[in-house]
């Protein structure tokens, strides 16, 4: 095996992970260069090259894969920063961007505006043309009505060409014709075209993932290509790959014919994260939470019978993107979260942040309302001088000054009891968010380990898992970059699909034969460019298939990649019967079943990650460091509790709560009833009674 | 007697943060339970159900879930069980209830409710309403507005117990297939329906053996003291007065030849801490499906007063407490008097009540309440049945909700535009363009907003949609209970009205035919239905929006250059990409028209 290197780039900080060529795995920190994401890249690979003593170009010399991972194309959709895109759409559908499908969050709340669609109306150009459910022309191209748009689209000064037309999923050739006219008209405009970015049902999903795709193809292609430029100049020889919406990776010439695949990037791989450390810690169930607490959000996923959960209906800054992706549920829920107590007299915690800056009261930067990391402080369980790997000392006196003027005094309570009360309610907001996840497909979290990532993860994992009936929580060594460990470990992968409907009275087998035989063709050609050797390839066939009647669709696996004759389309049909039972609870063995779409997912397979080995081994010296006073409910108030350094501690040695372990980028709170044990890899297992 | 300001609380807040979200999420999982599993399109497209809950004394424990219309009154449906079978209820009963005359809202809502015991003691009701597809009207449609009273409307089950022993009561089943149209839909949603009542029950069980029932019953005390402190504080911070209004709404009947008169006097007394709402005044019953039911009343008049009062008071009885709402039986905006029809009672009245309501508080002071939002459906949201012939001539009957918008203008926001109406309040999904082509063999068109559609004000009112529909190769039948023709939404503070609506149907050798306030109108292939919405009223002088606002809306496309210059008094050079305000001479224009104004 060749030395591997990750990286997640976040918004305030760059996470590295590296895997030498003998299976040792180290991470580290770095600041994030905002507007120079890849100076912030090179500096973190410089502090992996500077611990081993060699230079950058040595280091990139020897390494075999570089693997990133990036919120480049997810912050600058969240902060509507994307370049200025037009829309072309089919007459009479102007507003499909702003209309979105209706529902609201937050029904009771009218003191709200409507949001902005993705691409302003003036920006939106209708083109003459309509095209039908089963793909028959209702009105024909009219080409010189695309060239006066087109005009149009110049003039407006947009920087990419967003083209979705009704039933172009149908019937392609109207769209195709577009794409060659933006080509004469505007040579050096960017553009997509949602028959190619996102071939499914629902004109808004679509519409909205081919905007995102167009407006993102300007940054992403010099990102991408700074990047690659950037690492051969220091040395790199190897593929420079990122990681996807999907969770896999895939090369960057690849992102940048799809930029929309960067949506989630880094986030997503957080569930492969959980799942091959679960692998290499001996899980046998393959069910898992992971969770990621950082400080101003909380992301949850979840791993099941060793899968992760795909779905099409991915949000940022509610805009659908609308292409596979993995399940990450997010919520305003971190260290830097505010507490208030209300008219009424109930607290509540977050969605409103103190962010960075000014930040939590303790971070001594005028910032003078409570947050989650002021209570943890308070209550004891973060120590003041060892902060953010030591690099940050925190002002206690100020938190409890702002919990005792915000909580404490109007709940007539102490300090202590305000910052343990702080904790309980976001817990329960985080709880609320795993149970959303977890029962939204019917399965039980008792049923589930718990994987903690994040800084703050540590600080509230035990309390989430006794209230959802967790048992156990793995906190692996690389919890404070959880997402750049999944980047590395990540399959290659890419997604192909193609709209055709048909149905189990009628089924058409020659069509669904040729698309399958494209699709098979498509993927194998991706696996070529990819490089992976045939024994490492996967090709996963699914279908979008519902009963008659029904609006929604399920993803259906193939049983087989063909579907030849009447036994394998009787083999398909009770597939489908048996998955609608399972999420529905009820199968509809007389209904004929419609098939509306046909997809491949592309795998190159990685080696299985090993046992990841930590750096260095146990120093021998007695991991009990100190003690310090903590307030734990269930003891009364404020208790002298043990403190463990947790990289002293042995493989297999125990720590039984109450008591902390403190690691360099995170904090483990063990409550009563509840002990950890050292895993040989440097991972922390918490059992709870 | 005005509940404490200061919390006195028995059980410590440790203990009301975990059961306060532990109710919100059995209430979620009995959600996802329903929309799991739902068969119609109107539930599990449009999410029109809710699930909710209340304590044994019928108090409801609500969250932010559900449409405003269906759980503002929920606790109606068990009070309806407890007055009809007294002590005659057990674990395992579950009753059925779509009367209007006994709580319920409607009667496609269909309501079922089961007692939740522990130990012997009834401690819950669980409680989900869904809007069927088809509950077995006279014609392929779910409201009847031109019914005369309630035999021309749907099959009624006035309250029956539809479980026992936690088995289908087989008569009532029977009975209920035999009178919808779609018999196997309609178990299915029936079911769908029951799993997300029984998953509640079982959930709530579980809740009250794990912290035992005094400390439940505590909370549930405590909970709704809290609820009603919110709704104290906020009462509190409003100005006192009384405001009366009468708004129209639009009569198809000889006895109201110049619209229905909607009326309501609101008094806001801030020391008591108390909202009045005053429907008394209201005309008599009417020959009608619009007439409201106790249920609709009650909700409308709770989802406005808190919606003035803020998001983050409970929807919950202890709130609920500090407004009284005064009605009269016999009246249509009121407790309906036997046998009225009700069948649309969610609808045309009742998207006329809750903004009127809104509206009051805006006369009552600056900045508070709203204008008013989409009252009645229009032809874009129709009951469309038929026959396909590329399914081989398979029937079809749903309900397609598509530019369902034009939301009330209210003081620092424009009208939220997917709004729909005060019953739903946004909540509604809207009907995809593509899967509702792949369903029925109709062409949309068009589905755009209507240009000068919302109410011009500071604040603008969010526009309705401009849709048509044409019939492709079969004929298809439209039924639509529309509204806002003479009587669009009004504005509110100088804010003027929306646009009104119009349904035209247009034969294939184009000429056009209006059509009436209940449309039931088939076309046949190649015929238009162009359905034009109202849009929401306008909040607060025309002349006072930001002109910035104003060149948007004019680059925009959304209003016309000749409303910006003649109604909003702003002043634009250019066109195209390089339209701009001409400050200095917007000003002139503002300020001459104002002077023009005041002689």
């Amino acid at each position: 095996m060749g030395l591997s290197i990750a990286v997640d780039v976040g918004g305030t900080f760059t996470d590295l992970v590296l895997r030498d060529e003998g299976g040792v795995v180290e991470s580290l920190k770095s600041p994030t260069t905002p507007g120079r994401l890849v100076d912030g890249i090179l500096n973190a690979v410089g502090i992996a090259a500077e611990r081993r003593s060699i230079s950058i170009s040595n280091l990139l010399g020897r390494c075999e894969r570089f693997a990133a991972g990036t919120t480049a194309a997810t912050n600058a959709i969240l902060e509507g920063t994307y370049p200025q895109t037009a829309l072309l759409c089919t007459e009479g559908f102007r507003d499909v961007l702003l209309v979105r499908e209706g529902g609201k969050e937050d029904t009771y709340n009218i003191r709200i505006d409507y949001p902005a669609p993705y691409i302003p109306r003036h920006l939106t150009f209708e083109i003459a043309e309509r095209v039908n459910a089963e793909g028959g022309v209702e009105r024909a191209l009219d080409e010189a009505q695309v060239g006066a748009a087109l005009q149009k689209v110049k003039q407006s000064g947009v920087r990419a060409v967003a083209v979705c037309l009704l039933w172009s999923i149908a019937n392609d050739r109207h769209e195709r014709r577009i794409g060659e006219l933006i080509e004469r008209h505007l040579p050096d405009i960017p553009y997509s075209l949602s028959s190619a970015v996102s071939p499914s049902i629902r004109e808004y999903r679509r519409a909205s993932a081919t905007a995102i795709d167009a407006s993102l193809k300007p940054l992403v292609s010099a990102s991408v290509g700074a990047l690659e430029s950037r690492l051969r100049e220091a040395g790199f020889k190897g593929i420079v790959t990122l990681v996807t919406s999907s969770g896999g990776q895939t090369a960057g010439a690849e992102v940048v014919r799809k930029p929309v695949y960067l949506c989630l990037s880094g986030p997503s791989a957080a569930p492969e994260a959980g799942r091959r450390l679960a692998k290499s810690e001996g899980v046998k169930q393959g069910n898992a939470i992971v969770v990621d607490m950082g400080g101003t959000s909380f992301d949850v996923s979840i791993v099941t019978d060793w899968d992760i959960p795909m779905h099409r209906e991915g949000i940022i800054a509610g805009h659908m993107f609308g292409v596979p992706s993995v399940d990450v549920k997010t919520i305003g829920a971190g260290g830097g979260s505010i507490a208030r107590v209300d008219a009424g007299g109930f607290i509540h915690v977050g969605p409103e942040s103190a962010g960075a800056q000014p930040g939590p009261a303790c971070y001594g930067r005028g910032g003078e309302r409570p947050t989650v990391t002021d209570a943890n402080l308070v209550r004891g369980f973060l120590n003041p001088a060892g902060f953010a790997g030591g690099v940050m000392t925190l002002d206690a006196a100020r938190a409890t000054a702002a919990l005792e003027q915000e909580i404490a005094k109007p709940l007539g309570m102490e300090a202590p009891e305000a910052a343990g009360l702080v904790c309980l309610t976001v817990e329960q907001n985080m709880v609320a968010a795993i149970e959303d996840i977890t029962l939204k497909r019917g399965v039980d979290p008792r049923e589930y380990i718990m994987i903690a990532g994040g800084a703050a993860a540590g600080l509230h994992a035990v309390a989430m898992a006794r209230e959802l009936g967790i048992k156990r929580i793995l906190v692996p060594r690389v919890a404070g970059a959880l997402s750049a460990y999944g980047i590395l470990v990540s399959d290659i992968r890419s997604a192909f699909a193609t709209s055709l409907l048909t149905d189990s009275a009628g089924f058409d087998f020659d069509r669904v034969g040729q698309v399958l035989a494209k699709l098979e063709g498509e993927a194998s050609a991706y696996l070529d460019r990819m490089e992976v050797p045939a024994a490492k390839r996967a090709l996963l066939f699914t279908t979008e298939a519902r009963y008659r009647g029904q609006v929604w669709q399920l993803t259906l696996p193939l049983p087989r990649s063909r579907i030849g004759d009447q036994a394998a389309l009787a083999e398909l049909v009770e597939a489908f019967h048996k998955l609608h039972e399972t999420r529905y609870l009820v199968r509809s063995p007389g209904d004929v079943v419609e098939f509306i779409e046909w997809n491949v997912m592309a795998v190159g397979r990685m080696e299985e990650a090993e046992a990841a080995r930590p750096a260095v081994a146990a120093s021998g010296s007695a991991a009990r460091v100190g003690a310090r006073p903590m307030y734990f409910r269930e003891l009364g108030g404020m208790k002298e509790v043990p403190v463990y350094a947790g990289q002293r501690l042995e493989i297999g040695e125990e720590v039984a709560g109450p008591a902390v372990i403190e690691e360099p980028l995170t904090t483990i709170v063990l409550y009563p009833r509840s002990r950890a044990r050292a895993t040989a890899q440097g991972s922390i297992w918490v059992e709870l009674q | 007697m005005v509940a404490e300001a200061k919390p006195k609380t028995n059980l410590d807040m440790f203990t009301m943060v975990v059961l306060r979200r532990r109710i919100e999420a059995i209430i979620r999982e009995m959600t996802n339970a329903l929309f799991r599993s739902g068969r119609s399109g109107v539930l599990n497209t449009a999410m029109d159900f809710s699930c909710s809950l209340t304590d044994a004394s019928f108090r409801s424990v609500s969250v932010a879930l559900g449409l405003p219309v269906h759980v503002g009154a929920v606790h109606l449906i068990p009070e309806a069980i407890s007055t009809k079978f007294g002590k005659n209820v057990a674990p395992g009963d579950c009753f059925a209830n779509n009367s209007g005359y006994l709580g319920n809202t409607h009667c496609a809502d269909f309501t079922l409710c089961a007692p939740v015991f522990y130990e012997g003691q009834l401690m819950f009701y669980s409680i989900a309403r869904a809007h069927l597809g088809d509950m077995g009207f006279p014609q392929p449609t779910t409201y009847n507005p031109r019914a005369r009273d309630v035999y021309e409307e749907g099959l009624m089950l006035p309250c029956v117990r539809i479980q026992r022993d936690y088995e289908d009561v087989p008569e009532v089943i029977d009975i209920c297939r035999a009178n919808i149209r779609v018999p196997d839909q309609f178990y299915g949603d029936y079911l769908a329906t029951l799993s997300a009542v029984r998953t509640g029950e079982r959930r709530l069980a579980e809740l009250c053996g794990k912290y035992g029932v005094d400390v439940i019953k505590s909370f549930l005390d405590e909970f709704q003291q809290y609820a009603e402190r919110m709704a104290v504080d906020a009462i509190r911070k409003l100005p006192a007065g009384t405001v009366s209004r009468e708004m129209r709404y639009d009569s198809e009947i000889a006895e109201y030849p110049d619209g229905i008169p909607v009326r309501a006097t609101v008094t806001v007394d801030p020391k008591d801490a108390r909202v009045i709402v005053d429907l008394t005044e209201n005309v008599d019953n009417l020959p009608l499906g619009i007439n409201m039911t106790e249920s609709t009343v009650l909700a409308s008049c709770m989802t406005a007063v808190l919606n003035v009062l803020g998001a983050d008071i409970p929807r919950s009885s202890g709130a609920f407490s500090r407004i009284e709402v005064r009605m009269r039986e016999g009246s249509a905006i009121g407790k309906p008097k036997f046998p009225a029809a009700t069948s649309a009672a969610t609808t045309n009245l009742c998207h006329a009540l809750t903004p009127h309501i809104q509206s009051m508080f805006a006369e009552l002071a600056d900045g508070l309440g709203t204008a008013y939002g989409t009252i009645g459906m229009p032809a874009s949201c129709p009951v469309v049945s038929g026959k396909d012939s590329r399914h081989d001539g398979k029937p079809f009957v749903n309900q397609v909700i598509m530019g369902y918008w034009g939301g009330p203008a209210l003081s620092g926001h424009d009208g939220w535009l997917t709004y729909g109406s005060g019953a739903s309040q946004g909540i509604l999904w809207q009907s995809s363009v593509e899967v509702t082509e792949q369903q029925q063999p109709i062409i949309v068109e068009k589905l755009e907003i209507r240009q000068d559609s919302g109410g011009a004000g500071t604040w603008e009112g969010a526009p309705g949609a401009s849709c048509v529909f044409r019939a492709r190769n079969d004929a298809v039948r439209f039924m639509v209970n529309s509204a806002s023709r003479k009587f669009p939404p009004p504005g509110v503070r100088g804010g003027l009205p929306g646009a009104s609506m119009t349904v035209t149907k247009q034969r294939a050798d184009g000429r056009r035919e209006e059509l009436p306030i209940s449309v039931d109108v088939t076309l046949e292939p190649g015929e238009r239905l162009i359905s034009e919405a109202c849009g929401g009223g306008g909040y607060g002088d025309p002349l006072a929006r930001d002109p910035e606002q104003v060149r948007r809306g004019v680059a925009e496309g959304r209003i016309s250059r000749e409303r910006a210059d003649t109604i909003y008094g702003v002043v634009l050079s250019g066109d195209g990409f390089g339209i701009a305000v001409d400050k200095a001479a917007t000003e002139t224009r503002r300020s001459a028209t104002r002077q023009a104004r005041a002689r």
